[in-house]
Formats: structure tokens, C-alpha cells, sequence
């Protein structure tokens, strides 16, 4: 039998459906069906768009939505990116961001988020060359201070003392290089 | 370059490189997808703004001496719908890109392996290639770009998040790192669906080539890292060069197996598979790209002969749609692609068949029977 869609390949797929009492069949190709046929969402993966996974994640469930409605009067404004006017509720329902400010904006909400979508919430992978000195030495003084701490820890004092002495050498470079030393 | 001469060869120069993994990997693709700080994202920003930032990248990278490799610019809007389908067959431009009507832009180097897609879902999408398993390579030549554009673009970027992207799946290395990989005996023995579940608890996507809905369409799939926000570059490099490594192991032991239990039949299926695009009149896209992932199994396993995995590639990008109508100098409805897809690969794999000794006249001859 031959698909009643594409009317190419073979019918693999019988679809029963009841209506008003009567049944129908329909025969299709897996092809084709797996194109229209609402039954076959049951066995094919279909990608889940980012737009979903936030707003169930993230989007406020109705009940809380009816809760805020009614305080409203007592709440804050919703947070609005001063350069393309999205507010945090606009990013979830697009899954996108609307510029680089929006960063900003929303900086408090975002760790959250990307614990879930990411490995972490903090940047540890390249930087532009004009502040990646800057990183390097951040990375490097952060690495002694953990030495030192050991070192500190296991009473090699002498040991201790040589690595403060180089932090100090790499805090003054970077005050150089324009990072604030903390 | 006009862009005809981009559209005209199916696969590009770097394709024809082989390694010790050639066997198995098709190709490695590395995207760093980047941001001009002050402007809104393509999602949002004015035809303006996209001018203004389409321009500075254009003059950052015609600025550049370090960049020597030649550039050619194409708006899209410039360009005609089949050349645009083209070129998202050779995945030169993301079909989010080719779908840009007003704006939306491409910088194509002349040997293809490197396109900087501009005003696309991000301001800037660098892309780089190379044949068969090279993520290094295709990472040092992106970085290479990156490094020179930056110091001529002002990068949105914060200390926290990284590289600022659009879509908060790209945030932080902006990082996407793909191997495209032919998994046919994984695939019949029923294993995929365990890897691709694998796959997804590391953080990682396994998708088919030839867009949703067709997942596992000539048996060809990409691997690609999803997280790019707290891991190094070089993390994530080495994640999917790790994970890409197991799933070679894995398919060549299932390889192994196969000719091990049913050489025959698995001989049997080449055969079949190169009769019936020799000889067939009628191929739909599925029917091609099996019968064509058949054919490079058999030759990956020496079952067969004679046929070069260039040119199974090039069949692999030449038999889809918009490949086809160029072909045949005419917009074509779906049942005549079928026929021309049929005629296009009777002539590229009929010649270097027929070459061999194995079946035709003089082969006849010398048979006892």
C-alpha cells in the first residue's frame, strides 16, 4: 500500500482514529508521519526550545502570578533594560536577550540560570587580549594564595613568606596592567 | 570571489585531506559566536545598527594584515534562494542566516574552511573547518581570527559571563566545537539511541546533518558540546575530543563484529546499495543517502573497490536539493529532484564502477563458468 500523503513509499503506519463514532483509517509512511502525526510525539525526541525550559524553570507559576497581581500596587516596577527596553519576564518568554546590557540588567537573576543551563555561573575560558593579562595574573595570584595557605597550614613559614612576597610582586603588575587588586 | 565559484565545487579543497580517522569523521567545525558591545542583538536592533556593525566587521577584517587569507562579502539579501540553500548545504551559513531578508552578511574565505557570519542570531559567528578529526586546528584558526578582530571590534564582554551572546546557551567561550561523524555500524546494531542518551547527561548533543526531523539520514551525526559557560576552551576541546575518541572506538568495534558474524550479508548490503545507484532511475534524498552510507562503509571495511571517498562526498553534498537544481539549471519539483538525483549519481558513481575489472565485457571473458 502506498502512503495516502507523499503517495511515494510505502504505507508503514496505520493510524485508527474514532470520529463522531466512526472509525477511520489513515495510512502513512513512517516519513510522513513522523512529519504531522501527533501520536508519534509520544517516541520522537523533539528538541525542547530553550523559550520552553525557561519559562518552566523560571516563569512564575499562575497561582504566584495571581499573588503578585494583587500586591502589585506595593511592588517595584519590573526591572527594564535601559538600552533595548526587555524586561526579565520578555527574556523568558523569547529565550533571548535583547542586548549585551541586558546582562547587566538582570545580573542578579542570571547565576541562577546558568547553574542550570551551564557548568557554572563564573567565566573561566578566554578573555580579550586587552584584559586577559589582567585574568592571568588574577588566576596566578589566586593560585599562590592557596599554596600559601598550605604552606601556611603545614608550618613551612619560610615557604609561606616567598610566595606572599611574589603575590605582592603580581599585585603591583596588575595594579600596572589596571585591575583592581581584592 | 563571485559566488558562483563557491557554489560550483560540491566539496571544498580542505575536504580532500585525510586522516587516521577519516574512516569515520567527515569533517570538524568550530564556532565562536561574538558581540558588539553598545549595539542591540540582531533579535532586536535596527536595520542601522545591523549597517553599523556589519560595517565594522567588514572593515575590521579588510583592515587586517594579520588576516592574509582573501575574504569575499555577500549580503544575503543579495543572494537568490537556491544560492542560499546552497550554501547551507555545505554548511558555509547556518540556515538561521539564509533565512535574513534585509539583513544579514557573509565573509567567505577562498578555500571555504573559514565563514564569518555577520548579523545572524549573534552581531558575529566565526566558523571554521577542517577535514576529518582536527579540533585543535579548526580552534587555532578561529582564535587566530578572534584574537585579530578584537583588537579592532570593541567585544561585548563581562568578567563574569564571558563573551555576551544573544542566546544564553552560547554565553561565556561563545564556544560551539562539532565532528561530524558517519556511524553506520552503530547505527544498525542499535546503539545510537544509548549514545545519543549518554551524550546528552555530558552536556552534550548528538544531532543528524540534514536538520530535524531527519535524524539519522545517511547514518551521519554531529557531536557537539552544549555548555559553554564554566569550563576553559580547552576543556570543552578536550571533552568532545574524548567523547568524539569513544565513539570511534565504539563504531570500529562494532565494525569489527559485523564483519566478524555477517560479512556476507553486510557485502551483500554494499552491493545492493551501489546497484541501485547505478542503476536506479528514481532516488529519494533517504534511498540516496543510505545506499551512499552503505557504499563508504563498504569502502571504509575494503569490501569494496575503486571508489575514492571524495567522491562519496561529493555525492553526499551534491545529491541534496539545492545542489540538485543547480545541477539541472532549473528550479525543480519534488519528484523530478528524484529523477535528476537518480541521473546525478548514475554519472559519478557509474564511471568509477564500470572502471573496474570486476563486472562488464572484458571481465566476462576471463570467467570459468
Amino acid at each position: 500500500m502506498i502512503c495516502e500523503h507523499c503517495k511515494q513509499r510505502n504505507a508503514t503506519v496505520t493510524v485508527t482514529q474514532v470520529q463522531s463514532g466512526q472509525k477511520v483509517e489513515h495510512h502513512y509512511c513512517d516519513v510522513c508521519a513522523s512529519q504531522f502525526h501527533p501520536f508519534h510525539a509520544e517516541f520522537k525526541q523533539e528538541p525542547i526550545s530553550i523559550q520552553q525550559l525557561l519559562s518552566n524553570w523560571f516563569g512564575s507559576p499562575s497561582w504566584q502570578q495571581q499573588k503578585a497581581g494583587e500586591k502589585q500596587q506595593a511592588q517595584p516596577q519590573p526591572q527594564t533594560c535601559p538600552q533595548c527596553g526587555f524586561t526579565y519576564k520578555q527574556f523568558l518568554k523569547e529565550g533571548k536577550f535583547g542586548c549585551p546590557s541586558c546582562y547587566d540588567t538582570f545580573s542578579e537573576h542570571l547565576p541562577k540560570l546558568f547553574n542550570r543551563i551551564q557548568a557554572g555561573p563564573q567565566h573561566i575560558g578566554k578573555m580579550p587580549g586587552a584584559r586577559s593579562n589582567v585574568y592571568v595574573i588574577k588566576k596566578q595570584i589566586e593560585d599562590i594564595r592557596k599554596r600559601m595557605k598550605v604552606a601556611v597550614d603545614e608550618e613551612q613559614f619560610e615557604e609561606a613568606a616567598k610566595l606572599r612576597d611574589e603575590v605582592k610582586e603580581l599585585e603591583k603588575h596588575l595594579q600596572f596592567e589596571g585591575g583592581d587588586v581584592s | 570571489m563571485m559566488i558562483e565559484s563557491f557554489l560550483e565545487r560540491a566539496t571544498p579543497i580542505w575536504m580532500s585531506m585525510e586522516d587516521d580517522y577519516s574512516d569515520i569523521v567527515i569533517s570538524t567545525r568550530i564556532r565562536l559566536a561574538r558581540n558588539l558591545d553598545g549595539y542591540r542583538f540582531p533579535l532586536a536592533f535596527t536595520e542601522n545598527e545591523a549597517l553599523q556593525v556589519e560595517q565594522a566587521v567588514t572593515h575590521a577584517i579588510k583592515d587586517s594584515t594579520e588576516l592574509q587569507e582573501n575574504y569575499s562579502y555577500f549580503a544575503i539579501k543579495d543572494l537568490t534562494a537556491l544560492q542560499r540553500q546552497i550554501l547551507v548545504e555545505k554548511h558555509l551559513i547556518s540556515p538561521q542566516l539564509a533565512k535574513k531578508e534585509l539583513v544579514g552578511s557573509m565573509l567567505l574565505s577562498d578555500d571555504e574552511s573559514t565563514s564569518i557570519m555577520v548579523n545572524e542570531e549573534d552581531h558575529l559567528r566565526i566558523q571554521c573547518m577542517t577535514a576529518s578529526f582536527q579540533l585543535q586546528k579548526a580552534f587555532e584558526q578561529a582564535d587566530k581570527i578572534d584574537r585579530t578582530l578584537e583588537k579592532a571590534l570593541p567585544y561585548a564582554f563581562r568578567d563574569t559571563f564571558g563573551y555576551l551572546t544573544s542566546c544564553p546557551t552560547n554565553i561565556g567561550t561563545g564556544l560551539r566545537a562539532s565532528v561530524m561523524m558517519h556511524l553506520p555500524a552503530l547505527t544498525l546494531t542499535g546503539q545510537m539511541n544509548q549514545i545519543i542518551n549518554a551524550m546528552t547527561r555530558l552536556g552534550m548533543t548528538v544531532r543528524g546533518i540534514y536538520g530535524e526531523g531527519s535524524e539519522n539520514l545517511g547514518n551521519v551525526y554531529q557531536v557537539s558540546n552544549q555548555i559553554t559557560l564554566g569550563k576553559t576552551e580547552d576543556d570543552i576541546l578536550a571533552d568532545i575530543q574524548s567523547v568524539a575518541e569513544k565513539i570511534i572506538q565504539k563504531e570500529r568495534h562494532a565494525r569489527g563484529k559485523l564483519m566478524e558474524k555477517a560479512e556476507l550479508a553486510l557485502e551483500d548490503r554494499v552491493y545492493r546499495s551501489l546497484g541501485t545507484l547505478t542503476y536506479a532511475r528514481i532516488l529519494t534524498s533517504e534511498e540516496a543517502a543510505t545506499c551512499l552510507s552503505n557504499i563508504r562503509l563498504g569502502v571504509d571495511l575494503q569490501l569494496i573497490e575503486g571508489i575514492k571517498a571524495t567522491t562519496l562526498n561529493e555525492c553526499v553534498v551534491s545529491m541534496q536539493p539545492g545542489f540538485l537544481q543547480h545541477y539541472a539549471g532549473d528550479v525543480l519539483p519534488p519528484a523530478e529532484r528524484d529523477r535528476v538525483r537518480a541521473e546525478m549519481l548514475r554519472e559519478a558513481l557509474f564511471q568509477e564502477n564500470m572502471s573496474k575489472p570486476i563486472i562488464g565485457e572484458k571481465g566476462e571473458d576471463s570467467f570459468d563458468v
